[in-house]
């Protein structure tokens, strides 16, 4: 039996941006944009589809007097991530279910 | 970045490719690794020489080391500013460094006390720990070696003269810090250059 893919991870730019952020403590919004190779519209929606989720927390804040935004994944995010995994393992290795 | 429908296998790779560019972006300047290793072979060779040639220099040249901390904490702190993301390990750095940062005052302070040549082995035994843990953890093998070396060094200077064991403390500079260091800076350069 397959398990169902997070359709909230299930999307590229969203997928990029979790494994990014689980790869980290946190990360500014500029940072993603740029390992993440996306535009900043695209980038807000997916990120703030991801706070909706509960799978990321996004801080605003002003550093040296400009605005900076910065992105961690939540406990919630990293069990999310994890099941994720185990998913595309489960449809990879379809022989170890 | 599209908003494609993935493949299982593609989503795979999206996953090792973005955790393999944070890898990547884990990159310092070694500027921190440089000062203290040139601090440190600067200081052995200066106590080497009042040994050696019986000059005095009319100070304490370890008081440098002192000296050393403000610029030290200038650079850290300009460079965590300039860091647009922190990564998990930071935190544990931060902890094996202020131990260290701690273990040698506390021996400089025994030393200053009670005195004893052979407290110098001591120093290059924790001088190897920090560098064996950070080079372990960032996978990054000039650190290790240094660390692997200071150690060594540590026992060899337990049956030398306090004059020699300064030439090791300054190796112990050279390869632990400045060479690594100086790796560092240069793949920072070159980092630098591919960005632009």
């Amino acid at each position: 039996m397959f398990k169902e893919l997070d359709p909230i991870l299930h999307s590229q730019l969203r997928l990029a941006v979790i494994s990014l952020l689980i790869s980290v403590k946190e990360a500014e919004f500029t940072f993603i944009k740029e390992k993440a190779n996306a535009t900043a519209g695209n980038l807000s929606v997916q990120i703030n589809k991801l706070k909706e989720a509960g799978y990321i927390d996004v801080t605003k804040q002003f550093h040296n007097n400009y605005p900076q935004t910065i992105c961690k994944i939540t406990p919630a995010g990293v069990e999310a991530f994890e099941t994720y995994v185990k998913a595309l393992q489960s449809y990879m290795n379809p022989a170890s279910q | 970045m599209e908003q494609n429908k993935m493949t299982e296998q593609e989503s795979l790779r999206l996953i090792g490719e973005m955790i393999g560019k944070v890898k990547r972006s884990y990159i310092t300047k070694g500027i921190a690794s440089i000062v203290w290793g040139v601090l440190i072979i600067v200081c052995s060779l200066l106590t080497w020489v009042q040994l050696q040639y019986h000059v005095d220099f009319g100070f304490d040249v370890w008081l440098l080391v002192f000296a050393a901390i403000i610029p030290q904490i200038y650079f850290s702190v300009k460079e965590k500013k300039e860091r647009k993301f922190i990564g998990h390990d930071e935190q544990t750095m931060s902890y094996v460094w202020s131990a260290f940062g701690i273990c040698i005052f506390i021996l400089s302070f025994y030393n200053s006390r009670f005195g004893g040549e052979e407290t110098t082995s001591l120093f290059m035994m924790l001088y190897g720990v920090p560098t064996f843990i950070t080079g372990g953890i960032f996978t990054f093998r000039p650190m290790i070696l240094g660390g692997v070396i200071c150690w060594g060094l540590s026992v060899v200077s337990l049956f030398t003269s306090f004059a020699t064991d300064m030439l090791f403390l300054a190796a112990c500079g050279l390869f632990a810090w400045l060479i690594p260091g100086v790796i560092l800076w240069q793949r920072y350069l070159k980092q630098k250059a591919g960005n632009v």
